[in-house]
C-alpha cells in the first residue's frame, strides 16, 4: 500500500506538468521524425532486409515512443540530488529500504511518462506514417512484458548509477555514458544485427538490447517471447547488485556540512 | 563606458567564472571525456549506418561527417560564450536576474560571463571528425587546403546563427518564464535535424530549417559549395549576411523582451 501511495504521487505530481509535457512530446516527436527520414533516405536505394522501409519506420517510431518507458527516468532515482542536500541520511533511516521506496517512485513516474509521453507520441507516429497495429493479442501482452521488463532494469541501471554519487558527489558523467551506450548497444535508432558483428556480440553481453531491441522486435512480431527469459534473468542479476550495493551504501554515508 | 573598458570587465568576469569551475577539477576532467563519449556514440550511430549501407542521398560519411563536425564545433562556441543565454530560464524563475539588472552595464554582459564553459570533450571531438573527414575528401581530391580557412569562418557564422536562435528563443520566456522545452525544439532538435543533408526532410521541413529556424545555415548551406562546387562563393556572402541579420534581429528582440520583464518577486 505504501509503495502504491508513493508511485501515485509521483504520478499526480507529473500532472501539474501536463502543459509543458505535451511541447515537449512534439519535441521528441520530431526527434523520431527525423530518424525515420533518415531511414527512408537510405531505404530509397537500399533493401532494408526482413524490414524494408516501412518496417523500419515502425521500428523508429517504437524506439522512440519507449524510450520515455525505459530510457528517460530520473538521473540516478534522484540519489545524487539527495546526497549534495543531506536528504540522503534521512531517506536511508526510513524504515522503508531505500531500493524499493526509490523504485516505487519511478514507477510513479514512468506510469506517467507511459500514459502522457509514450502513447501521445506513438499515435501521432501512427498517423503521420499509417503505422499497422500487431493484431495478434499475445504479440502486445509479450511487447508489455518486454517493456516492463526494461522499465525495471532501467530503474536498477539507474539506481546503480546514483549510488555512485556518495563517492564523487556527482555521477551525472556516468548517466551520460549510461546514455551513451543506450544509442549504441540497445538498438535504439540501428537493429543489433546491423553492427559490426564483435560490437553485436558486445551488446548481447550487456543488458542493454533488453531496454529497446527485444520489445520492439516482440512488438513487431520477428520474436515471440523466448527471448523475455533474457530479460528475467538480468532483472534478477541487476536486482542482487542493487541489495548488495545498498548494503554497502548503508555504511558508507557522510552527511555533508552546510 | 569605453569599448576597451567593456572588454576588460568582460574579461575579468570571464577569468572569475573559469577559476570557480576549475574548483572541481576531477568532475571537469570526467565531464569533458563523457562528453566527447556521447559525441561519439551519435556520431557512430549514423557512421555504422553508412558503414553498412553506404552513401545516403549520395551523401558520403566524410560529408555527413563534415556537416557533423561543423554543428558541434558552432554549438561549442556558441555554448562556451553565451551558455547562460541557454540557462535563462533558472534566472527568470528564481529572479536572480534582478541582480543583473541593477548592475551598471548592459544585462547581456553581465549575463554571459556569469557562467563561461570550458567544452574540451567538444572541442576534441568535433575538431577530431573535422580533421578525419577533411583529410578523407582532399585525399580523395574532392576538395582542396582552401576548405580549411572556410571551414573556420563558417564556424563562427554558425555560432553566431545558433546564439541568435538560442536568444530569440530565451527572450519569449520574458513571456512565458519556462523556456526549456521550446529549447528542446529551437535548438536541440533543429540542430540535431542540421546534422544530415537537409534533402532527407519533406521540403516543409527543410523550408522551416532554412526561415524560421535557420540552422541550414550554420553547415549544411555552406558545404554545398565547399564540398561539392555548388552554386559559387556568393554563397559564403549569404551566410555571412544571414548570421548578421539573425543576431541584430535577436539582439532587439532582446531588447525588447528585456522591457516586458516581471520579476518573480520572491
Amino acid at each position: 500500500m505504501l509503495y502504491f501511495t508513493l508511485a501515485s504521487k509521483a504520478y499526480s505530481r507529473n500532472l501539474q506538468y501536463r502543459g509543458a509535457h505535451m511541447v515537449h512530446n512534439l519535441a521528441s516527436a520530431m526527434f523520431g521524425y527525423m530518424y525515420a527520414c533518415l531511414w527512408i533516405g537510405i531505404g530509397a536505394d537500399h533493401s532494408l532486409g526482413e524490414y524494408g522501409t516501412q518496417g523500419m519506420i515502425s521500428y523508429i517510431a517504437f524506439t522512440q515512443s519507449s524510450l520515455w518507458i525505459s530510457g528517460f527516468l530520473t538521473n540516478g532515482l534522484g540519489i545524487p540530488l539527495s546526497v549534495r542536500t543531506g536528504q540522503i541520511a534521512l531517506d536511508l533511516m526510513r524504515p522503508v529500504h531505500l531500493f524499493t521506496h526509490l523504485m516505487a517512485r519511478e514507477w510513479g513516474q514512468i506510469a506517467y511518462q507511459f500514459v502522457y509521453k509514450s502513447i501521445p507520441i506513438y499515435l501521432l507516429f501512427s498517423l503521420v506514417f499509417s503505422l499497422h497495429w500487431p493484431s495478434n493479442v499475445s504479440t502486445l501482452f509479450y511487447a508489455a512484458l518486454g517493456l516492463a521488463g526494461a522499465a525495471y532494469l532501467s530503474i536498477c541501471m539507474n539506481y546503480i548509477i546514483g549510488v555512485t554519487a556518495m563517492w564523487t558527489t556527482e555521477s551525472s558523467w556516468l548517466h551520460w555514458g549510461n546514455h551513451a551506450m543506450m544509442n549504441l548497444l540497445a538498438g535504439f535508432f540501428i537493429p543489433l544485427e546491423w553492427l559490426p558483428n564483435w560490437l553485436e556480440q558486445l551488446a548481447w553481453l550487456s543488458p542493454y538490447p533488453f531496454l529497446l531491441y527485444v520489445p520492439t522486435r516482440i512488438y513487431l512480431g520477428f520474436e515471440d517471447g523466448s527471448l523475455l527469459w533474457g530479460t528475467l534473468l538480468w532483472c534478477v542479476f541487476m536486482t542482487l547488485i542493487c541489495l548488495a550495493i545498498t548494503q554497502v551504501l548503508r555504511r558508507k554515508v557522510e552527511v555533508q556540512g552546510g | 563606458m569605453k569599448r576597451t573598458s567593456w572588454f576588460n570587465l568582460y574579461k575579468m568576469l570571464i577569468r572569475t567564472s573559469i577559476r570557480s569551475r576549475m574548483q572541481y577539477k576531477f568532475n571537469f576532467i570526467m565531464a569533458s571525456i563523457l562528453a566527447a563519449l556521447i559525441q561519439i556514440s551519435e556520431f557512430l550511430m549514423v557512421a555504422l549506418v553508412l558503414h553498412r549501407f553506404g552513401a545516403i542521398k549520395g551523401w558520403s560519411l566524410h560529408e555527413i561527417g563534415y556537416l557533423f563536425a561543423i554543428m558541434t564545433l558552432s554549438k561549442t562556441l556558441y555554448r562556451t560564450f553565451g551558455n547562460e543565454v541557454h540557462h535563462l530560464e533558472k534566472y527568470l524563475v528564481n529572479g536572480e536576474l534582478d541582480q543583473l539588472l541593477t548592475r551598471p552595464m548592459p544585462v547581456l554582459l553581465a549575463l554571459l560571463p556569469q557562467n563561461f564553459r570550458i567544452m574540451a570533450g567538444e572541442v576534441l571531438q568535433g575538431g577530431f571528425i573535422l580533421c578525419w573527414s577533411v583529410a578523407g575528401m582532399m585525399h580523395s581530391g574532392q576538395i582542396g587546403w582552401t576548405v580549411i580557412p572556410f571551414s573556420l569562418l563558417i564556424i563562427l557564422t554558425g555560432a553566431v546563427i545558433l546564439f541568435s536562435i538560442g536568444l530569440a528563443t530565451a527572450t519569449l520566456g520574458f513571456w512565458t518564464t519556462r523556456i526549456e522545452e521550446l529549447q528542446t525544439i529551437t535548438e536541440d532538435a533543429a540542430r540535431t535535424a542540421a546534422q544530415y543533408p537537409l534533402t532527407l526532410y519533406p521540403k516543409w521541413m527543410s523550408g522551416i530549417l532554412l526561415t524560421v529556424i535557420p540552422v541550414g545555415f550554420v553547415n549544411y548551406i555552406p558545404s554545398l559549395y565547399l564540398l561539392r562546387g555548388e552554386g559559387g562563393a556568393w554563397i559564403l556572402v549569404v551566410v555571412a549576411a544571414v548570421a548578421v541579420l539573425s543576431l541584430a534581429a535577436s539582439l532587439r528582440f532582446w531588447q525588447f523582451g528585456l522591457t516586458k520583464y516581471q520579476s518573480t518577486g520572491s
